[in-house]
């Protein structure tokens, strides 16, 4: 076990060094530099020389690169350009905020919609069903920059429920800090239930197809047994996968929740650091994310033999 | 005041002098699209974070009203005959927000770091490459500065007010960390630098020892006083939710609001919608070396086949006024001769396309999504253009990359906004110069860039409006690109907020009160 | 209640509903879906303008009936890519383990890793802002989600008896793989296709709101919707029906994919 999450964590490095590898020479290769945004439409060839120059942008790219890569090695990802700030920490900070946010998001969502897909697909071709997946549907269906847009309208205009703007962490005043997270949220368990609800859905049906399901039935267990005990073990296999891809993919930032709702997270930091093409930020959260990913996947990987028996995890 | 409500410069002081009497209020609570870049002024900066360093720092002089120049922090100056040495004899009883009187020493030192600072937005105005060169500043006493240039230069005072150089702002040297590093800045503006939380808000508080001037508010100078404690700046990157904070009460003002939305708002009882139009520029430029727009003819045919006042009545929602000439239709120099246009001519257009051997080439127009306005631009110029036998094509690149074609030059056409410009000639050296020197340079001819050359060394006065209008009748026969109208900023606050308007693209702070 | 037959026909229905208006919109639309009539913006629905017009006078049925075009073909496109090589990935490192594993597993990580705008930016800028450029993005940015449910299932497929028999018998890996193990993984990837298909309607919405999509004029039912976003109180109908048309085909898409499954689903034959 713990030779298998080691050679696991160890197999990651190659993954963390072509990631940065690959963010490092695509933003390079975009067009548009951080120099050009600096000086806007006030172009002056001499000021834009002098300021490469002095964040080192005038340098091949490989030298930057393995300058880079010394610091990193050596835990410093270096100072973002827009802001100065040290990036390690910066990085840290905001996916602390993401994190919280997603993890909530996530966990709700898998409680209402894996249930909810079992029993859709228990009572199959039934008006719940159909009612079930239109509704899961619909849900996919909107993006969730309306249904943020939407949520804030409702909660913090009309009803006036809720705050419209700014965040305070739930570290410093946890009940102010969970009013700030109610709407974000609720935007991203009903975007993330949709696909849970039909993933699930799905998977239960195929294994309430299998043989000893019916064996179960045949034996004399009444349906609830049937379910909790054969069901949903087996069944559970596919939306983990699923769930650890969500997941993955959420704690690498919700960009477009955190902007909605304006929230300092990780993927407002991202897309910000694309846009401004401040180099270390991106790469330093890129490379934070990539770390994430192999965790996550790590811990999916680990718990997938206790949904299904039959995989090892050698 | 609703609809089509365009606040004039006059107007101003006298809302502002209105407001003055009113009770001070506690918070103004005001947008900001994306966080600032940094807090020193004229240093890593953006628009934002000079409207941030203005409220805060204020220079020797500054940019008046009417885009003239006004003394701040001192009272007066003299120029020595050879329009070398400048004297600026300081104001008295001036303080820091930490307490320490405004010296002649202390303005040197300031003045100084900015210059020497490696990513000082303006070093290039100072150091003689395109301004003259900064070769002394002194402090022979107390309260007076001497500052001398290498050679004369006409647009010195000018250069160093601008935004974009953080109107030299004078801080003092405790606005650096011990380390050497900027901490955040200590001015001497009506309001103190308080609190930055880096992608959520930046705090502003009154300075309660700032005396205001007398007067009226005079652009960033004149009657600066803080009628509110605290300005809390939060920063709201989507504009649907600064909207929707802005109903429900949580912002008090959004400084920048698209056109559209505004048109929404405009309807609706509770919230004060103004525009205000700034000496920025929106334009499609052409590319004159490209094979095909490089015919006058060709160029003269896309001008004509453009109905230009509506593109910028639908482009602007109906809010922005169709101008021919990079001068103002507000400035001084905005003569009888910058009137004159082109003009909407789509019946000349074919003779116009044969005469250059149009042969049905495609046009690509660059444009971008982050400006709702370049987008209007391109889409309307690419129907009108497509509808006079011109085949126009809309390529949409991400800002930073359009900015990166526009600064070495490889576009067809572009829609482009160039931001707000201290003085007329200004807009002009922004567009022209020889292309081998400036890749971004639109119009390069030898007879335009000795006018602007001779115009930044003419003070005002009649012989400028003659280089002014010189510089219109040339752009008109040799339509290097096409002017469209002057950018402008159209900001909304809720109806209890008093004396709130944008000027030349900032948002001031003083003289706005809150009375709930 | 039965419903199945209604999954079948509505499914069906719908599906074929939008075929058809794509189709149609390629040969006849009410009017020029690129003609601009600036006297008539942002017209509420009514008879002239059965949906109404956008904020520049155009009219809004036949952008829909052009986009249908378009989007269709966005999403078809960007959903073979990721299925096909998801599939081929994934099934060859679930059952192959060892090395190939860990190679697509690097580039599947790799390739998660990145978002999906960084990867659209890259393309874009260099393919040109075109509809393949957004195809290969979000094809790129979706194969991975696919490689690896089809890894997972492979996975667990590999150790029943069936595929072991197979492999006793000394069939080559790849007939194993086609003949067993691929059609036993197929009921999650029809739920990840069919879910992405309209995923990918929105995450080319999103990407136009991020200025990134296919560029305008051309329209698409997902940059109409992130353009619709500023007139959403003034003018509801510029994003409600976009928004309508990418729910329906998603809805009709989901309901065709359960019957699809039910009908090829190996272990329904014997039913």
């Amino acid at each position: 076990m713990t030779r298998f999450v080691l050679s696991r964590l160890v197999s990651a490095i190659p993954t963390l060094f072509l990631v940065s590898l690959a963010v490092f020479t695509l933003i390079r290769l975009i067009p548009g530099d951080p120099v050009s945004l600096m000086l806007g439409d006030n172009v002056d060839d001499a000021a834009y020389a002098a300021m490469s120059h002095e964040l080192g942008l005038d340098r091949p790219i490989a030298v930057q690169f393995l300058m880079w890569l010394q610091g990193a090695f050596q835990g410093d990802l270096g100072r973002s350009i827009t802001t100065g700030e040290a990036v390690l920490p910066l990085v840290l900070q905001r996916f602390a905020i993401t994190a919280q946010l997603v993890l909530v998001a996530v966990a709700l969502a898998t409680v209402l919609a894996v249930p909810l897909g079992m029993l859709a697909a228990w009572r199959q071709n039934s008006a719940f069903d159909l009612g079930v997946v239109v509704g899961a549907t619909a849900l996919m269906s909107i993006p969730t920059f309306w249904m943020g847009l939407m949520l804030l309208l409702l909660f913090g205009l009309n009803l006036g429920w809720l705050p419209v703007l700014g965040y305070v962490s739930p570290f410093d005043d946890f009940g102010a800090g969970a009013l700030y997270l109610v709407m974000p949220v609720a935007a991203l368990v009903l975007h993330e239930c949709g696909i849970l609800v039909r993933m699930s859905r799905a998977s239960t049906l195929d294994v309430l197809r299998l043989d000893y399901v019916t064996h179960a039935r045949a034996k004399g267990l009444t349906e609830g047994q049937v379910l909790r005990r054969h069901v949903f073990r087996n069944a559970f296999g596919p939306t983990w996968t699923l769930l650890g891809l969500i997941l993955g993919n959420l704690l690498g930032g919700v960009a477009v929740v955190e902007t909605v709702f304006t929230i300092p997270g990780l993927g407002r930091l991202i897309v910000e650091s694309i846009y401004g093409r401040d180099y270390p930020v991106l790469q330093g959260c890129l490379l934070f994310v990539a770390f994430t990913y192999v965790v996550v996947n790590l811990i999916v990987d680990l718990c997938y033999p206790l949904f299904d028996p039959r995989v090892k995890t050698t | 005041m609703r609809l089509g409500n365009r606040i004039g410069a006059s107007a101003l002081g006298i809302m502002a002098a209105l407001a003055a009497g009113g009770a001070t209020a506690q918070t103004l609570n005001v947008q900001l699209s994306s966080d600032i870049r940094s807090s020193r002024p004229g240093v890593n900066r953006d628009a934002l974070s000079d409207m941030v360093a203005l409220n805060v720092a204020e220079g020797l002089f500054a940019v008046g009203e009417r885009g003239d120049i006004v003394p701040m922090l001192a009272k007066s100056w003299t120029v020595s005959e050879d329009g070398t040495t400048y004297t600026f004899a300081l104001r008295e009883g001036r303080v820091f927000h930490n307490g320490a009187p405004v010296t002649a020493d202390l303005v040197k030192q300031s003045w100084e770091a900015m210059l020497a600072a490696p990513d000082f937005n303006c070093t290039g105005f100072f150091d003689g490459s395109r301004g003259s060169a900064v070769t002394g500043i002194e402090a022979p006493n107390a309260q007076t500065v001497v500052i001398t240039l290498a050679e004369p230069d006409a647009m010195f005072l000018k250069y160093a007010a601008q935004s974009q150089c953080g109107g030299m702002g004078v801080t003092h040297p405790d606005s650096f960390a011990e380390d050497g590093t900027w901490d955040h800045p200590i001015g001497t503006g009506p309001f103190v630098f308080a609190d930055w939380r880096r992608g959520q808000n930046v705090t502003l508080e009154k300075f309660s020892d700032y005396q205001p001037l007398a007067g009226e508010i005079d652009g960033f100078a004149g009657h600066k006083e803080a009628l509110v404690e605290t300005v809390n700046l939060v920063v709201t990157p989507d504009r649907a939710t600064a909207v929707a904070a802005l109903r429900s009460g949580d912002l008090d003002v959004v400084p920048y609001l698209s056109t559209a939305e505004s048109a929404e708002l405009q309807e609706e009882d509770g919230f004060v919608v103004k525009s205000a139009p700034h000496g920025g520029m929106i334009t499609l430029l052409m590319q004159t070396e490209d094979p095909v727009l490089s015919s006058t003819e060709m160029r003269m045919a896309v001008a004509k086949a453009l109905d230009v006042a509506q593109l910028v009545d639908v482009a602007t929602n109906g809010l922005g006024t169709p101008n021919a000439s990079l001068v103002p239709i507000s400035s001084l120099y905005h003569s009888a001769v910058h009137d004159r246009g082109v003009g909407y001519a789509p019946g000349e257009v074919p003779a116009m396309l044969e005469a250059a051997g149009y042969d049905g080439q495609e046009l690509v127009i660059q444009t971008n999504r982050r400006n709702p306005i370049n987008e209007n631009v391109a889409v309307l110029a690419q129907a009108m253009l497509q509808m006079a036998g011109i085949n126009a094509r809309i390529e949409v690149l991400e800002w930073a990359t359009q900015l990166d074609r526009f600064r070495s030059g490889s576009f067809q056409m572009s829609a482009f906004n160039y931001s707000n410009r201290a003085d007329p000639v200004l807009a002009y050296s922004a567009v022209v110069d020889s292309k081998e020197d400036r890749g971004s340079s639109i119009w390069d001819d030898p007879r335009a860039i000795e006018l602007v050359d001779e115009t930044l060394q003419t003070p005002d006065g009649e012989a400028r409006q003659a280089l002014f209008d010189e510089l219109h009748e040339l752009y008109l026969e040799q339509m290097p690109f096409v002017m469209l109208a002057n950018n402008l900023t159209v900001s909304v606050n809720a109806d209890y907020v008093q004396g709130y308007s944008t000027w030349n693209g900032f948002a001031r702070l003083w003289g706005v009160s809150v009375e709930k | 209640m039965n419903l199945g037959r209604t999954n079948k026909y509505l499914g069906g229905l719908l599906i074929a509903f939008f075929l058809l208006s794509a189709l149609l919109g390629w040969l006849w639309t009410p009017y020029d879906p690129l003609a601009l009539d600036l006297r008539a913006r942002l017209q509420a629905p009514g008879a002239a303008h059965w949906l109404g017009t956008d904020e520049y006078g155009r009219d809004v049925l036949s952008r829909l009936m052009a986009a249908a075009r378009t989007s269709v073909t966005i999403s078809a496109l960007t959903v073979s890519f990721a299925v096909t090589f998801g599939i081929v990935l994934g099934a060859l490192s679930g059952y192959a383990r060892g090395w190939i594993d860990r190679a697509v597993m690097l580039l599947t990580d790799t390739l998660l890793a990145f978002p999906s705008i960084l990867l659209a930016l890259a393309l874009l800028s260099i393919l040109g802002a075109n509809i393949w450029g957004v195809i290969l993005a979000l094809g790129l940015a979706y194969m991975p989600t696919v490689t690896r449910v089809v890894r997972g299932a492979v996975m667990s497929l590999r150790e029943q008896e069936f595929i072991e028999a197979s492999r006793l018998m000394g069939h080559p890996v790849g007939y194993t793989l086609r003949a067993h193990v691929i059609p036993n993984c197929l009921a999650p990837v029809i739920v990840i296709a069919t879910s992405m298909f309209g995923s990918v309607l929105l995450t080319e919405s999103a990407l136009s709101f991020l200025g990134l999509g296919v560029p305008p004029p051309a329209p698409t039912w997902g940059n109409m919707l992130a353009g619709a976003r500023p007139y959403m109180s003034q003018a509801s109908w510029l994003g409600i029906f976009p928004g309508l048309c990418i729910a329906l085909t998603l809805l009709g898409i989901n309901l065709f994919g359960d019957y699809v499954r039910d009908r090829f689903d190996p272990r329904m034959k014997g039913l």
